[in-house]
């Protein structure tokens, strides 16, 4: 049914409407960022919902165009936060590993490998931040941006696993509309190309 | 020149939404989310509870006396130590709701429903129920973000009241903050309570910070104290948003100068 009335779109209005679910999606994750509600979070953590975005995002995509997306996505979470350090890092690398990660042909496509791979690039994620919280703890010259070593690494052990659970049990939300969405369109577009 | 032709029309499209994309994601950085807070704000609103501008004020009027009299409650039996603290509690100011969390769980912020329009402005003091909260960092004009003094990025002077004894506090990042103190033998006891000293370059003195729950003077390079915030900021409402005195002084000093010269 859906996909009928799709069909009948022309490519360029179905193109511009990809891109018009893109944006939105990713909108709404921006707005998931600062809400806390019921069952989202374990000691005041939240799931990471951009990242969730990144991996569904670069999942079928090429390492290229999962950098992109995690260095869009990396200057709107910097927007939401605090430019520094910044998460273009640890998302960009995110979407290219995911992207490298080569699905298809490891791992089946379902929810629990969707779910495997946020909890891994969680962990990966927060590590990433953690590091580049020490480095800027060496390097510094305002005493605003540093931070104690040995805290930077305690905190990360709390943040890293909590934050990996809880972002691998919401990624399906993310995910699954997102790739029902993408499987249509590339459906639709597989035969004209 | 075909060729170059062709590749545009398949791919000028995609490169121009990339382009574009990334336009915006730069100004969205720069502008610190601004539009994206403004857009969370006006979704959130049938949630904060919006009412008629007279009740409105009536309401948080009564918040405000209502918060006022737990305070005063709760530190009544403390205020002979607590000397000057009824002068330098801040009177007038902006109650404002919480209407979010930090983007990131590296930072401990919090969004505010009241922004610029209220006249509320970067460096203006945060208090909830009992004690300070934050500090304002950044302003939109419906909006405003507050650095909490559970951050470990804010550090911040304090003083036992009881005996005056200083030092500064870290965040922990829960309800909890590390008091690290400049002498080597303080007078320090659990259930102190820790105020804001006149070292602190980015609050005014004498605002309550917390009680001290437990001591470890044996800690190297100087003794510890974990102090219990007065304020429960994991289930922040309601604040108090209120101009600070020392803004004018130095908006742009930095705690840890004074902490260091302290110190040495």
């Amino acid at each position: 049914m859906n996909t009928l009335d799709l069909s009948r779109l022309h490519p360029f209005t179905l193109r511009l409407l990809n891109y018009a679910v893109i944006a939105g999606s990713v909108l709404f994750c921006l707005l998931l960022l600062p809400t806390r509600l019921p069952g989202m979070e374990i000691i005041s953590i939240s799931p990471n919902w951009l990242l969730i975005w990144v991996v569904a995002w670069s999942v079928r995509r090429t390492a290229v165009q999962g950098a992109i997306a995690g260095l869009i996505l990396g200057l709107l979470q910097d927007g939401m936060t605090s430019p520094t350090p910044t998460h273009v890092v640890s998302l960009a690398i995110i979407g290219i590993l995911t992207a490298r990660l080569q699905k298809q042909r490891y791992i089946r496509e379902d929810f629990i490998s969707i779910a495997l791979i946020v909890f891994g690039m969680a962990v990966l994620a927060e590590t990433i931040i953690a590091l580049q919280f020490s480095w800027q703890n060496f390097f510094a010259d305002s005493a605003e941006l540093r931070r104690n070593l040995g805290q930077i690494w305690l905190y990360h052990q709390r943040v890293a696993l909590s934050s990996a659970i809880l972002s691998s049990l919401w990624a399906p939300a993310v995910y699954y509309p997102l790739s029902r969405w993408w499987e249509q369109i590339s459906d639709l577009e597989q035969p004209q190309a | 020149m075909y060729a170059l032709r062709r590749w545009w029309d398949r791919n000028g499209l995609r490169l121009g939404m990339v382009s574009l994309a990334l336009i915006v994601a730069w100004a969205i950085r720069e502008t610190q989310g601004a539009a994206v807070l403004e857009l969370y704000r006006g979704l959130n609103r049938p949630f904060v509870g919006d009412v008629p501008p007279e009740q409105q004020i009536e309401n948080t009027r009564i918040l405000e006396l209502e918060q006022r009299l737990v305070e005063l409650e709760s530190q009544n039996r403390q205020l002979q130590e607590l000397l000057g603290y009824v002068d330098t509690n801040p009177s007038e100011g902006v109650v404002a709701p919480v209407i979010g969390r930090s983007a990131d769980h590296w930072w401990q912020q919090v969004i505010l429903g009241r922004g610029s329009r209220d006249g509320i402005q970067v460096g203006f003091i945060v208090s909830g129920n009992g004690g300070i909260v934050g500090r304002i960092t950044h302003v939109t004009p419906n909006t405003s973000r507050v650095l909490l003094i559970s951050d470990p990025t804010s550090q911040v002077g304090v003083t036992i009241s009881r005996s005056r004894f200083m030092g500064y506090i870290r965040g922990q990042s829960a309800n909890r903050v590390v008091m690290e103190f400049f002498d080597k033998v303080p007078d320090v006891q659990p259930g102190d309570v820790v105020s804001t000293s006149s070292y602190s370059q980015l609050f005014p003195p004498g605002l309550p910070v917390g009680i001290v729950e437990s001591v470890n003077l044996n800690k190297s390079p100087a003794p510890e104290a974990v102090v219990e915030l007065s304020v429960p900021i994991s289930s922040l409402e309601w604040v108090m948003v209120s101009p600070n005195p020392k803004m004018g002084e130095s908006s742009e000093a930095v705690e840890q100068g004074a902490i260091d010269s302290a110190g040495n």
